[in-house]
């Protein structure tokens, strides 16, 4: 996500993105596997399900910790212009696709796509952002 | 915001890593700072101007004054 590693506490952050991307493979394999086999229902059927989910609340937590350590501020200002970028992207792309599905019968976006939607667009900010301070 | 951070750095004949390093920033922040793409807060302002033993106000120039 950074081009550059600047800091450490963008080090530590990217450290957690990467080890929580590779936690959600993992768990919702686990997941996967525990429907599948286990046939889960009920009370048990919902703490499995949001197993994939944890991993992406502890970035969404690390991000705000990531603001609060980082001492550069050019470089936290860079960070929270591109969750901005994030942030609106995902806004726009979720509601003009909702209008859609309600209104064109587009095919249903899930939920679960939000969370790679907004770090897509945080990634697409990041050069855009980039170069205006070049 | 304009200021002399390039003309006071070269009397010192410290490079942009140089000064980001006395200024625990990275050197792109210094980059942006001296192009006046990027305005420095106060304790960043301080801290420069404790670094160049000068006030702020004989670094950075307040353009609508």
């Amino acid at each position: 996500m950074f081009c550059s590693i600047k800091s450490p506490a963008q080090r530590r952050f990217v450290r957690t993105c990467w080890l929580s991307a590779g936690l959600v493979v993992v768990f919702a394999f686990v997941a996967a596997a525990a429907f599948r086999l286990g046939h889960l229902k009920g009370l048990l059927a919902y703490p499995v399900a949001v197993l994939p989910a944890l991993p992406i609340l502890w970035v969404l937590i690390e991000t705000g910790r990531y603001l609060a350590a980082e001492k550069d501020e050019f470089q936290r200002n860079l960070m929270v212009q591109c969750l901005l970028g994030g942030i609106g992207g995902t806004l726009a792309v979720t509601t003009v696709w909702g209008y859609m599905e309600d209104f064109a019968r587009a095919p249903r976006l899930d939920l679960v796509w939000v969370y790679p939607i907004f770090w897509l667009f945080v990634g697409l900010a990041w050069p855009v952002v980039y170069r205006r301070y070049k | 915001m304009k200021n002399r951070l390039k003309i006071l750095r070269a009397e010192r004949d410290w490079s942009q890593a140089d000064l980001a390093q006395r200024l625990e920033v990275s050197r792109q922040s210094v980059n942006a700072i001296e192009t006046g793409k990027f305005d420095p807060s106060l304790p960043l302002a301080f801290k420069l101007a404790r670094l160049f033993g000068l006030r702020i106000e004989e670094i950075f120039e307040d353009e609508r004054s």
